[in-house]
């Protein structure tokens, strides 16, 4: 029987943490603050809740990578954050040269987390492809 | 570089998980490097040699 990681059940528990506050914050946010709406304390405050669910997410992925303990499941992971940061970078430059450049819409920085994350299931492919075997989280 | 991984775990009639849990890693280290897809650290080479009793050279060959 295949036992799982003890790392990978610590990253679920935190990444479903910061996912149901998440979406509980936008939500929040998305009834009581309208776009644009004039920065104040209380506004900022709560479009900034989202944020924090964010940076837990970010916390859990660079948590995952210190608790695991299997150096090929760290390497798979490893690879996989590699991957999606190439993405990430290489998608925003570019869309960023056809926003100075032409009357291309401009790309909200918002998106550039979703992206990576779009980027680590890329890192999944690219580890079947060249090693094998994908990851586990 | 390549290995006897394979075949010194047949000679056990271990299974992959089976060595797997002996050396305390996952069952996709051990494939990955019996595959050739993976080199293991120094220290895990240094386990696998311990754990079947053999000098690492005997196990791990040059290409």
């Amino acid at each position: 029987m295949t036992v799982r990681n003890p790392a990978f059940r610590s990253y679920q528990r935190r990444m479903g943490i910061a996912s149901v506050l998440y979406v509980a914050a936008i939500f929040t946010a998305s009834s009581l603050l309208h776009d644009r709406s004039p920065p104040g304390i209380a506004s900022v405050v709560i479009a900034l809740v989202p944020g924090v669910a964010i940076v837990l997410m970010i916390y859990s992925i660079a948590r995952l990578l210190l608790d695991l303990d299997d150096e090929f499941l760290r390497l798979l992971e490893v690879r996989k954050a590699l991957f999606a940061t190439g993405l990430s970078l290489a998608g925003c430059s570019v869309w960023g040269l056809l926003e100075i450049y032409t009357a291309g819409p401009a790309l909200p920085v918002f998106w550039v987390f979703p992206l990576w994350c779009a980027g680590l299931g890329g890192g999944v492919l690219f580890n079947r492809l060249t090693l094998g075997s994908g990851a586990c989280a | 570089m390549t290995n006897r991984l394979k075949v010194l775990r047949a000679e056990r009639s271990w299974s992959q998980q089976d060595l797997a849990e002996r050396l305390g890693v996952s069952r996709q280290s051990i494939n990955a490097i019996e595959t050739g897809k993976y080199d293991p650290s120094l220290p895990l080479a240094f386990r696998i040699a311990g754990l079947f009793a053999l000098p690492i050279e005997t196990i791990f060959l040059a290409d």
